[in-house]
């Protein structure tokens, strides 16, 4: 109570104060929220890509025709345990720029992992794809469903083509949650409506895939395989997961730091307002410092009282900044939610670390002017006027 | 045996490089237990940087002359680090100033409870002595009232609440009176002698007025940095 009544005596300047530390966490909170997502997307990418080959047509990620054949040949290579031959493509055709992951839709054969795949997915409800599916059936990740309003028993209309519902995912807040799971068959006539007629009229839709993931043996050196890979398969270019980790991840580290380097500058600010306001405020209590000096206030007790007041705004504008962060984030990502662009991920950590952080700063701010204060001769401090 | 005695006391304030003031220039002073003094003189005598030194708010200097010695209740303070020195005044000395100087965010509780906080008692217990303080000055019924909502009499009561909230052995008065009427400054007067003589304090009083000093037990009267008369008052009934 004594600490707010002192706040309380310099009502502009410590809301000013408090209002540079809330722009700095508010900027800390939304853009390290921003930073977990796309963390958790390169995180679960890792996962993905941990303990399996993508292979391309020469094209990391990318979407160029390989044929069904691929596969087999890339299974035939020594240290490959399991080939999956897939088919990934955009759910919709013209897609228009956007910040998230976009709405995909990947065409497995199921089972073809040979078990191998340590990457799951949790149903939400109905039941996986199966070997023996044929025909129009998916399984929606939980954005997808929640965006189309259907579940298992429902049906959706993709590409034109109706297709029945029989599973949903469990979110994961990455990219499963934007993926409709077909069958092999049914997602290569889309990919070959894709593609340039040029390119298509010498295609066969039943032969035709995309990528292949291959499953290296247990114990087995997976760059090596990856090597092999592409001296087999013509024009093919192979993803490993230490290569997703170096390419991915330095980017992805950078990205942070220029994240959290913005929101440092704005704490910087914020932590320079502190250090005047405490500044100030010991300047203009000069003579309350020497009464209190005077009548047996330590140094030690006159620098805690000081720099608690300065964690004290600390505090305030880390707990304002983060429920105007946290509003932000909620309020775009359900904005985004229609569309599926799920920008932000505030977790409990960022909050304690922003509150607890804007805190010490406020804290640090305070020392400086808080030993200046104590250092004050009490009979020079109770002359002052 | 003096509470308080010192010998060769000086002190010299350096304005700048070329410029100081020898403000005392070797005093020796020695004030028995239970005494009321009076320290009088014009101003720039040396009254006030006696009482600063004997309040252990600055230390006496130790060069050009013989070696300075100041002993409180039979303790060496002379060389005193400054910690150790604020814990003395936090427990054995009140002080009360002309100005009040009461910390104006504060209520008058709340006041005099910091005092007794400074001097280690927990924040409840300093709160119920400083409530009785409050009392034995006649403020019972305005410990909930900031320095701005009382009186200039009422607010000096307050600062000699805080003053006694330890029970120090030295009470310290610089000009307690010198911004109250008269009445009023029979009023403090009256509560000084009181306790001087109820709880055996020892009370050092620095005034102009003449009025204070012959209130008190004997009066030593300084100039130009020395003390040149040390005399006891014929004690005067002092109005309740």
């Amino acid at each position: 109570m004594r600490l707010l009544r002192e706040l309380s005596r310099r009502k502009l300047r410590t809301t000013l104060t408090i209002t540079g530390i809330t722009i700095g966490i508010w900027a800390l909170v939304v853009f390290s929220s921003m930073a977990n997502k796309i963390n958790d997307l390169v995180g679960m990418g890792a996962d993905f890509y941990a303990d399996k080959i993508v292979v391309t047509d020469g094209v990391a990620f990318g979407t160029s025709p390989m044929r069904l054949t691929d596969a087999d040949a890339i299974a035939s290579v020594d240290g490959v345990a399991a080939a999956d031959p897939r088919v990934e493509l955009l759910w919709e055709t013209d897609l228009a720029v956007s910040f998230s992951v976009p709405d995909t839709i990947l065409g497995t054969i199921p089972g073809a992992d040979g078990g191998h795949d340590t990457f799951q997915t949790e149903l939400a409800t109905g039941r996986e794809l199966a070997a023996e599916d044929a025909g129009n059936v998916v399984v929606l990740g939980s954005s997808l469903a929640q965006k189309h309003g259907v579940t298992t028993g429902g049906s959706i209309e993709i590409r034109g083509e109706t297709f029945e519902v029989i599973g949903t995912l469990q979110p994961t807040l990455t990219a499963p949650d934007t993926t409709a799971y077909v069958t092999l068959a049914a997602a290569q006539p889309m990919y070959l409506g894709d593609l340039p007629p040029l390119v298509a009229e010498s295609l066969v839709a039943d032969e035709l895939i995309n990528q292949v993931v291959a499953y290296p043996d247990e114990g087995a050196d997976i760059s090596a395989v990856a090597a092999a890979i592409e001296a087999t398969v013509e024009n093919s270019a192979t993803m490993t997961g230490a290569e997703f980790d170096e390419t991915v991840g330095g980017t992805t580290a950078i990205f942070n730091a220029i994240i959290i380097g913005v929101a440092a500058i704005s704490l910087i600010v914020g932590g320079l307002s502190v250090i005047n306001t405490m500044a100030m405020s010991v300047a203009e209590r000069t003579r309350e410092i020497g009464i209190k000096r005077a009548i047996g206030g330590s140094r030690g007790r006159i620098i805690r009282e000081l720099v608690a007041e300065a964690g004290v705004i600390g505090l305030i504008g880390g707990l304002i900044g983060l429920g105007l962060g946290a509003v932000v984030v909620v309020l775009a990502n359900e904005a985004g939610r229609s569309g599926g662009t799920i920008l932000f991920d505030l977790t409990v950590n960022t909050a304690l670390f922003a509150v607890a952080f804007s805190t010490i700063l406020g804290m640090i701010a305070g020392i400086i002017p808080s030993w200046s204060a104590a250092r004050l001769d009490p009979v020079s401090a109770l002359r002052y006027e | 045996m003096s509470l308080v005695h010192g010998t060769n006391l000086r002190k010299t304030y350096r304005m700048s490089r070329h410029n100081s003031v020898a403000a005392l220039c070797g005093v020796d002073v020695a004030i028995p237990a239970g005494e009321m003094v009076a320290i009088m003189g014009p101003s720039g005598s040396g009254k006030s940087t006696l009482m600063h030194l004997l309040g252990l708010l600055h230390a006496p200097d130790r060069d050009d002359g013989p070696a300075p010695q100041l002993r409180i209740d039979g303790v060496d303070v002379t060389t005193l680090s400054d910690g150790k020195r604020t814990a003395i005044r936090a427990r054995s000395m009140g002080f009360v100033f002309q100005s009040f100087n009461l910390v104006p965010t504060l209520t008058a509780e709340e006041n005099v409870a910091l005092a007794a906080e400074y001097a280690g008692t927990s924040r409840g217990k300093a709160r119920r002595a400083a409530r009785e303080a409050l009392d034995s000055v006649g403020l019972a019924d305005r410990v909930g009232h900031r320095p701005m909502e009382l009186s200039g009499g009422e607010q000096q009561r307050v600062a000699i609440a805080r003053a006694l909230v330890n029970d120090p052995m030295l009470i310290l008065g610089d000009e307690p009176t010198g911004n109250l009427d008269s009445a009023r400054t029979l009023e403090v007067l009256a509560l000084l002698r009181r306790f001087n003589r109820e709880r055996g304090q020892t009370v050092v009083l620095v005034t102009h007025d003449a009025e204070v000093g012959e209130a008190c037990d004997r009066i030593i009267r300084m100039r130009d940095g020395l003390i040149v008369a040390d005399e006891l008052v014929a004690q005067l009934p002092v109005a309740a």
